[in-house]
């Protein structure tokens, strides 16, 4: 069944999703379809009708594909008068009555919410924009039959959308007889007009193009008949895709929003490892130490004291206790404080693990018990020793990350104030990096009023990087998801996380790319030209989507010598008609300096001249586009470089074919001077020699390296010599069609009697420089007919006339 | 003219001819090899003493375009020349690039009357025949010749016995383009002496040098052409004299002698026949410039490259000539003949020739 009907649900989508929603509550369906229609591709009757084309042939394709059946479809669209009426039928798998609202009524109707997966259905609003157009401009239903596999009968609809609750409605349904054995069609009455005919016949051109599994029937009033649209051979459906979880790189926060309510897990954790795809618990782990730092912020990690001081840490600690036995205060006292003196840096919640630590030993060796109070006590003595002496610390890290030339008295000024505002900040010395970067700021701000002193832009970075390489995660336990499901704070924190997190790229086989093969296959059957060449790159991820682009180049042939050549481009498999200017893919193809690539390219830059059609496809979970027309692909860096690399590698294939065929002219030109030199030189030695004309056909053959064929015959017995003057091996297939019998063939040759004529077959394969001998006999006077294959016209000389 | 190298010359054209003929017939790709015309292909042939071509040889195939055309144009000439000869008719260079515009073939006209000469050479090589006896005449005329010399020359209108001090005016002599149609009956001579500017010659002939000494006087004009390279070839080699030869003392009158002695490059297939290795070079010496302290010119630069890439010349590498030369290259000066005038229009008969000869051992 068709599924693609709408997919507003899409992410990149949701912007309308949302207007459109925010919309329905206060207008009517029409309103706001008569409001947006430009964003939808409705603004005009000509632009409708390639719209509604658009819509419904994706539909249909997707409809047959689904199924597994390879599509064959017919659109027809007639002119009726006041209105146009476009028929669009398909071998699909039929649909039921209760099927057909949802599939070609409701125009918010999206099962496909942050499904990633390769589909046509981003490509626009859907075939119910479409139903609701012809229903607003011609005011009649839309007219749908539909006959399921097995079924005896087809099912007619009307169908109308009721245009104040978005609702659709079947206003008439009879059973009816249809002579496809399955399949749907759809007919839409509209106001339109054929003024963009050569792009519906070109989006309907390149369609065949990139699904040469298809075969696509098309008439339009113009036509006397239909235009066939043949599939190509060996094309087969494209490969399944597999709907992949979105990647944590590529989510935007509306969509992270909706996940969270949506979600069945209670932990942060849980719900990346779940709903995201390549998040496991290591993945998961990062994600959540990102989203700690974001949201509570880092601790600050101070140095402990010098060892001459650590008698006064271990003093302040023991202070801190009361009535706990001298020996065992002392033993308390000096442990802590040889635990904290025994670390680099120590931070809040690192000193109360450490108390916590050694109450629970000294408390077992001393046979007493050092309780929360005790140790609270304790942990804010220490504290209050390890932050004595933020600025000698913070010094020791703004002269490390600033210039040489900064004075002292600069430094010292800038960390006393970065001192005092870890001091006035929050508890525990926390900070985010947002609060950090404002400590520095305004320290700085100060330290050059006051200190006449200046701190650049640069220094104020390489001091907020030093500080918060040293500040450390905290340990707090993470709000769990219902906690913040509202918040678009928090989320935005947990969305930052994730961005920030190393996460390998998503897997690739959500995508189906139509592959080299077939790229080259449908060219071949749309455009009739010399050479072909197609390459598919593989797969990429741009945010968190993968991609994968394929380049095609026709070159040669009955394709338009003059101008430019021809760019097609499609995304997902459907042709981008509309702003070309707009796209990537002509940015690049612009890009590229085509006169490498033998090409004319005038100003060696912009797109080529010559007869020659460039396809681009993008596939990609989604296709990042200019606007919501979706019309052009988008400047993403990423996909850039993949069309240039496609691109590239499918012209090193047309420059190698067209230095060849360069040097093939060269050399037919060659002959052709030769073989009006020869002769003449051959009459001119007859005259001076006073003999017959020499006869000069083995030496050209010689001169022009070619390989040379020729017959004797004498007395019933027939000689076919292949000499092969060219530099390399050839391997000649030689078909001689006899009017008589031919019997006692050398080797490796065969005849076939054909109504009367022999065809006798050899295919020798001769060195460089060797020649190979046919021989056989005939019984009395017979014709020959040689013609040999499997050589370029232009290097084969045959003197076969006997 | 000799009607046996009229014969022997069309047969040997076409001989040619027939060879392109039977490399068609034979499936070969036609093709004619002449020696590399440059001078690091020429080699000193001892038996001879004069310079001849090496072994290095030059392709013309119909393989490529251009030696197709090569071969088009040969074979259309050695038609042309052969039908000259059948007709006892003879044509110049430039006829002959210009008759080529009349030949039905595009392909087979000529371009330039550079590569119309050259074919010719080429003929020459192949053939082993020369072009006088193809009956092909360069441009310029030749040379004259004055002196104590009785010869007969067969002309169109018969045979004509002409002495070239009694039967010709003040100019001389003309020397026929073949040279071969003279015949010396008589002679008083004691040397040749060739010059190489009309104004020293007519010098020479003015203060009666030819009739004073004996000698016969030829005038070389710049580069001598083949006819004067011939007949001075057979004065020494026929008559038995001396031949010395008189220039400017610059690097370009080193190369005049050259050719008279050693053989030209262009024409190294016919040094035997032209080459005089015999002949002595008088003058001007570059040890002459300060010997007699001459008006001088500074050298040029191209004067100074052409001393240098003498030197390196095979046919100058003598012990004279390097020595020569590197005086030349040391004082940095050159001198024309007629500088000698600067001690007087009798100097050069009276003092320098007498004395520069009698070093030589000629008087």
């Amino acid at each position: 069944m068709p599924s693609i009907q709408s997919t507003l649900g899409d992410e990149e989508e949701e912007g309308i999703a949302e207007e459109l929603a925010e919309s329905q509550r206060q207008i009517s369906i029409a309103e706001f379809f008569e409001k947006n229609k430009h964003m939808l591709g409705f603004d005009s009757g000509a632009r409708g009708l390639v719209t509604a084309v658009k819509e419904a042939v994706d539909n249909a394709l997707d409809a047959t594909e689904e199924a597994g059946i390879k599509p064959d479809i017919y659109i027809e669209i007639d002119d009726v008068g006041d209105y146009y009426t476009l028929v669009v039928e398909d071998n699909g798998p039929g649909i039921t009555k209760e099927q057909v609202p949802k599939v070609f009524g409701k125009l918010l109707y999206g099962s496909r919410f942050h499904a990633r997966e390769q589909s046509r259905g981003q490509q626009g609003i859907g075939i119910s924009a479409a139903v609701l157009y012809s229903q607003l401009t011609s005011g009649k239903p839309a007219k749908i039959t539909s006959r399921t596999k097995g079924s005896a009968d087809a099912e007619y609809f009307e169908l109308v959308i009721d245009t104040d609750d978005n609702e659709p409605e079947i206003r008439h349904s009879e059973t009816t007889s249809w002579d496809r054995t399955h399949g749907t069609r759809i007919e839409l009455e509209m106001e339109a007009n054929m003024r963009a005919r050569s792009q519906l016949l070109q989006y309907i051109k390149h369609t065949a193009v990139v699904n040469p599994h298809a075969r696509i029937t098309f008439k339009e009033p113009s036509m006397d008949e239909a235009e066939q649209f043949e599939r190509a051979e060996r094309a087969d459906l494209p490969a399944e895709t597999e709907e992949i979880r979105p990647h944590p790189h590529g989510v935007e926060l509306g969509t992270l929003l909706k996940m969270l309510a949506a979600t069945d897990s209670h932990s942060v954790s849980g719900f990346v490892q779940s709903e995201f795809t390549r998040v496991g618990k290591k993945t998961a782990d990062s994600i959540l130490d990102e989203f700690r730092d974001r949201h509570f912020g880092r601790e600050a990690a101070w140095k402990p004291p010098g060892n001459h001081e650590k008698s006064n840490l271990a003093r302040a600690v023991a202070g801190a206790v009361a009535n706990k036995g001298k020996d065992a205060t002392a033993a308390f006292g000096d442990e802590v404080a040889d635990k904290v003196c025994s670390r680099n840096r120590v931070a809040h919640s690192e000193l109360v693990d450490i108390v916590a630590e050694t109450a629970d030993e000294v408390g077992e060796d001393h046979d007493t018990t050092f309780g929360d109070t005790v140790q609270e006590n304790a942990v804010e003595a220490a504290w209050a020793e390890l932050t004595a002496e933020r600025t000698s610390d913070l010094y020791g890290l703004v002269d490390k990350a600033t210039s040489t030339r900064k004075d002292d008295e600069a430094i010292n000024g800038l960390a006393e104030r970065l001192a005092k505002r870890f001091e006035k900040g929050r508890e525990r010395d926390r900070a985010t990096h947002a609060e950090l970067v404002e400590y520095v700021d305004r320290a700085a701000d100060q330290t050059e009023e006051y200190d006449d002193a200046t701190f650049g832009d640069t220094a104020r970075e390489n001091v907020v990087m030093e500080v918060w390489a040293t500040l450390v995660t905290v340990p707090d336990e993470v709000p769990k998801v219902r906690a913040f499901v509202d918040d678009r704070d928090v989320a935005s924190d947990l969305l930052e996380a994730m961005k920030e997190t190393d996460i390998i790229a998503p897997p690739t086989n959500c995508l189906s790319p139509i592959t080299d093969e077939l790229v080259e296959a449908g060219l071949k059957k749309e455009y009739e030209a010399d050479f072909y060449a197609a390459s598919t790159r593989d797969a990429d991820v741009h945010g968190g989507d993968p991609f994968i682009v394929e380049a095609g180049i026709a070159y040669g042939g009955d394709l338009e010598a003059e101008g430019q050549a021809d760019v097609l481009r499609f995304a997902n498999r459907v042709p981008l008609v509309y702003q070309r200017g707009a796209c990537a893919t002509t940015d690049v193809v612009k890009s590229i300096g085509w006169r490498n690539y033998n090409l004319d390219q005038p100003g060696g830059s912009g797109i080529p001249n010559g007869p020659a059609v460039i396809m681009v496809h993008v596939a990609s979970t989604n296709v990042p586009f200019t606007s919501e027309s979706k019309d052009a692909v988008a400047n993403v860096p990423e996909i850039e470089d993949e069309i240039e690399l496609a691109i590239r590698e499918a012209a090193r294939e047309l420059k190698s074919y067209l230095n060849k065929r360069k040097s093939m002219q060269k050399r037919k030109k060659k002959q052709n001077v030769i073989a009006s030199i020869l002769p003449k030189m051959a009459e001119k030695l007859a005259d001076v020699t006073g003999e017959g004309e020499p006869e000069y056909g083995d030496a050209m053959a010689r001169i022009m390296n070619n390989v040379l064929v020729e017959r004797e015959v004498e007395d019933g017995e027939v000689r076919l010599v292949v000499e092969n003057h060219t530099s390399t091996n050839e391997s000649v297939e030689l078909t001689d069609i006899v009017s008589r019998e031919p019997t006692n063939l050398s080797d490796g040759a065969t005849a076939v009697d054909m109504d009367g004529e022999w065809f006798v077959k050899w295919s020798p394969t001769v060195d460089s420089g060797d020649e190979a001998v046919l021989e056989y006999e005939v019984d009395g006077e017979a014709s020959f007919d040689v013609s040999v294959e499997g050589i370029e016209d232009a290097k084969l000389t045959t003197n076969t006339e006997s | 003219m000799s009607a046996d190298n009229e014969a022997e010359a069309q047969e040997k054209l076409i001989d040619l001819a027939a060879n392109f003929y039977d490399q068609f017939q034979r499936g070969e790709i036609p093709e004619m090899s002449v020696p590399t015309r440059t001078k690091s292909n020429i080699v000193f042939d001892e038996d001879e003493n004069v310079w001849v071509y090496g072994e290095r040889e030059s392709t013309r195939s119909a393989n490529s375009v251009r030696g197709a055309r090569k071969l088009l144009k040969a074979v259309y000439t050695i038609d042309f020349l052969e039908e000259q000869l059948e007709q006892d008719r003879s044509s110049t260079l430039r006829e002959l690039y210009y008759l080529s515009e009349s030949w039905d073939v595009d392909e087979a006209q000529f371009t330039s009357q550079d590569e119309s000469n050259q074919l010719v050479e080429d003929l020459e090589i192949v053939s082993e025949v020369t072009r006088e006896d193809f009956h092909m005449r360069p441009e310029e005329s030749g040379a004259k010749v004055m002196g104590p010399l009785l010869i007969r020359e067969q002309t169109n209108r018969g045979d004509r016995e002409i002495h070239c001090q009694d039967d010709v005016g003040q100019g001389g002599y003309q020397i026929p383009n073949n040279v071969d149609t003279i015949e010396f009956l008589d002679n008083d001579a004691d040397f040749v002496m060739c010059v190489e500017t009309g104004g020293m010659r007519d010098r020479l002939v003015e203060n009666g040098f030819d009739d004073e000494f004996d000698c016969i006087v030829v005038h070389l004009g710049g580069q001598p052409a083949r006819a004067t390279r011939r007949l001075t070839k057979r004065l020494h080699d026929e008559l038995d004299l001396p031949v010395t030869v008189f220039t400017d003392g610059d690097p370009w009158s080193y190369r005049i002698f050259g050719s008279v002695s050693y053989g030209s490059i262009k024409s190294a297939h016919l040094s035997e026949y032209l080459a005089t290795p015999e002949a002595e070079f008088i003058g001007i010496q570059p040890e002459d410039i300060v010997e007699y302290d001459l008006p001088t010119d500074p050298l040029s630069d191209s004067d100074v490259n052409a001393l240098e890439s003498e030197l390196e010349d095979p046919r100058f590498q003598t012990d004279y000539w390097e020595e020569q030369i590197e005086i030349q290259l040391d004082i940095e000066k050159k001198s024309e003949q007629q500088s000698l005038a600067s001690h007087g229009l009798d100097f050069v008969t009276e003092t320098y020739l007498p004395e520069r000869l009698d070093e030589m051992g000629v008087l």
